[in-house]
């Protein structure tokens, strides 16, 4: 689901947009590759570990965001004396610019394991590309860690890790956040039209009833609003107290004001997206202010991610956001598994994140503070977060065990 | 009951007026230069962008920037109309449509380019305030924006009918060749026209930035509408396409209220459909203007 609303844009937008940064993309993939380059090995030789993300396509500005944290993580763990087990060796990063698309993403993840034979990688962001990865790197036996949150990635592999929440967890954090605002939540979904919207609510509508929630109004509108404030009468007609918008940002735009404008005095909770990320309280603005949204990590969760986080923002002048924390965690994971394994080969890696049971340190830094992988590669202890903008930041609010600040009620 | 209906009529009304600046523009440009201007909703982009910057770098209120967006976007359509339109008259309708295609597609990626596709927007004291009247709420910014929009309109009728240069523009618009003869410079009448068009299609932007987000596609969401006001409204004719607008403002809302808020345009098109299967030439046919 995360990444669904970026992929719910609209096509065109996508073409014009990669028409354009290709010319741009074609300068980054050159000195991408310059950086991919393995060093020359000193004490020991390094381990190439792989990260396939989209540095360049509709996906970039995240992707960047993304390499910036594996560039830090890696550094964190070479800093620290590398693998031990290995005679220190050092972690050696290289990225692959998958593009946003996903013939691109099957031949560099292709090229990546063929020419670098990397110990493991991590990726893709998007889960229609890390889905495509993850079925090469499992045809080539690389073990493959990613935060994207489709289920499907949960299907039929062996060699596919999700140490994060899943989609399917996602609708039911999100019913159960609107019982912070109200013992008898009353619920009102608008969704765009759209499959990515269609899908999305008809999830909140299932689960609704198993978790005591009152879905007062379901409605669907066609995106691209010019006025939201007829959509917004309806929902004022509907009584509810909460409101799950499944939309794109400028529609969530409109609906926010608008509701403002009414002053209509209703939560809002969009969900997880595009949203949880510091781009959009940059771009959007104090309209952000309380707005909920479901996460599988936040930067403030532990203090472990709180540190991360310090390292990053003085760094990148902005906060860490989900995924770009949560791959930083993975690297560690990623770490943990080749000391135990004492081993680059794939296959022994591979083992020895199955095996994995870590609840401390930054290979833990991840909301449920632990992780144990189950058969289908899923982590056993994962959880969403709920989070809402507070003052430009993005605080953890849900669940109780994981907030870090009250709910700022609107 | 009532009062959501009152609620529905407002809010249609109120976004009828900024589709009414952007129809305008559109019917005002085909009545007298006879090319239908695609690049129209890229010139709102344009004036949403002047007043997103004035207000970001240099505080200034998104209503005022309308006093440097209208006469900037007047200049831009003068060239335009210099430089581009002026060497397509008379060659056919395909380079007429390929030039103000080609300029929206251009307008588009250029703003793509320079501005992201991020969604701007400006806060300001009035944003996200409304006046209640009983149960109905009137949201002040989109009010504020009716009212200029409104007024526009009217100064745009007192010009085109009580001024030399509006009399020969209407007179262009219905016989260009017998406007020359009469010894009107058609090419300066034309500029006018295209600079009127584009400096209402900046005002509309102003209008629009206090509530509206920006990007570089905003411009296609009310281009729609507004063709389809421009026909209904009878190609050409100011007020008709104002009045219809409004009414298509209106349709819309009230489609969404009481048919599905994925019908309100359904509602418009279905309103589009019946006035060219009843009256083929718009509703306000004729030369009322």
């Amino acid at each position: 689901m995360e990444k669904s609303q970026s992929q719910g844009m609209r096509k065109r937008q996508r073409r014009r947009d990669f028409l354009i940064k290709t010319a741009g993309g074609a300068v980054a993939a050159g000195a991408l590759a310059k950086l991919g380059m393995p060093r020359l090995a000193r004490a020991a030789e390094p381990v190439n570990i792989g990260g396939l993300y989209p540095v360049t396509g509709s996906f970039a500005q995240i992707g960047q965001g993304c390499v910036n944290a594996a560039k830090l993580a890696v550094q964190m763990v070479n800093e620290a004396g590398g693998i031990k087990s290995l005679g220190g060796a050092k972690l050696n990063l290289i990225i692959s610019d998958v593009q946003s698309d996903t013939t691109v993403t099957r031949t560099e993840t292709d090229r990546l394991i063929s020419s670098y034979k990397p110990a493991a990688i991590h990726g893709c962001f998007a889960s229609a590309l890390t889905l495509i990865a993850s079925e090469v790197a499992e045809r080539a036996k690389v073990p493959l860690l990613t935060g994207s949150s489709s289920d499907q990635l949960n299907k039929g592999r062996h060699y596919t890790f999700t140490p994060f929440s899943r989609a399917s967890q996602f609708a039911l954090a999100q019913l159960q956040m609107s019982k912070l605002v109200s013992d008898k939540p009353k619920v009102a979904v608008v969704f765009e039209n759209t499959a990515f919207g269609t899908s999305t609510s008809n999830g909140l509508r299932e689960q609704a009833p198993g978790e005591g929630v009152e879905i007062v109004l379901f409605e669907p509108y066609s995106a691209g609003l010019t006025d939201a404030g007829p959509l917004i009468n309806k929902v004022r007609a509907s009584g509810a107290n909460m409101l799950f918008p499944v939309s794109y940002l400028n529609d969530l735009i409109l609906i926010i004001r608008a509701i403002k404008q009414g002053g209509l005095q209703v939560a809002i909770n969009g969900g997880s997206g595009g949203f949880v990320i510091p781009d959009f309280y940059k771009n959007v603005g104090s309209v952000a202010e309380g707005l909920l949204g479901v996460a599988h990590w936040n930067h403030d969760i532990n203090a472990d991610a709180q540190k991360v986080n310090a390292a990053y923002q003085k760094q990148y002048g902005e906060f860490l956001f989900e995924y770009a924390g949560g791959l930083v965690a993975q690297t560690f994971m990623i770490a943990d598994a080749l000391e135990r394994a004492a081993s680059t080969d794939p296959q022994k890696v591979s083992d020895a994140i199955a095996s994995l049971d870590v609840s401390q340190g930054y290979a833990a830094m991840c909301p449920g503070g632990r992780v144990k992988f189950g058969p289908d590669g899923k982590n056993i202890y994962a959880h969403p977060v709920g989070v809402q903008w507070q003052r430009g930041d993005l605080a953890t609010v849900f669940p109780k065990d994981d907030a870090r600040a009250p709910l700022l009620k609107s | 009951m009532i009062e959501t209906l009152a609620q529905a009529v407002v809010n249609g009304l109120l976004i009828g007026g900024i589709y009414a600046l952007v129809s305008i523009g559109v019917t005002l440009i085909f009545g007298v230069v006879k090319i239908v201007n695609f690049a129209q909703g890229e010139f709102v982009m344009i004036g949403m962008y002047i007043s997103f910057f004035l207000a970001t770098y240099f505080g200034i209120d998104p209503l005022l920037s309308l006093f440097i967006s209208m006469p900037v976007l007047f200049v831009v359509g003068v060239l335009i109309q210099h430089f581009l339109i002026r060497r397509v008259l008379g060659l056919g309708d395909m380079p007429q449509i390929f030039l103000t295609f080609a300029l929206s597609l251009l307008l588009v990626n250029v703003a793509l380019l320079l501005f992201t596709a991020n969604y701007r927007t400006v806060e300001t004291s009035y944003s996200e305030t409304a006046i209640h009247l009983g149960a109905v709420y009137v949201p002040v910014a989109k009010l504020i924006a009716f009212v200029v929009a409104m007024a526009l309109s009217g100064t745009l009728w007192v010009f085109l009918h009580s001024t030399d240069l509006g009399k020969a523009m209407r007179a262009a618009a219905q016989n260009r060749d017998v406007t020359m003869l009469m010894g009107i410079n058609p090419d300066r009448v034309f500029a006018v026209a295209v600079g009127v068009a584009l400096a209402l299609a900046g005002a509309a932007g102003s209008l629009l930035m206090p509530f509206y987000p920006a990007y570089p596609m905003v411009g296609q969401v009310f281009v729609l509408m507004a063709f389809v006001a421009v026909v209904l409204g009878t190609l050409g004719n100011v007020t008709g396409a104002l009045i219809a607008s409004l009414m298509m403002g209106v349709a819309e809302s009230l489609g969404i209220q009481f048919v599905g808020a994925d019908s309100g345009l359904i509602v418009v098109f279905l309103m589009l459909l019946l006035t060219l299967a009843l009256r083929p030439s718009g509703l306000f046919g004729g030369w009322t203007r």
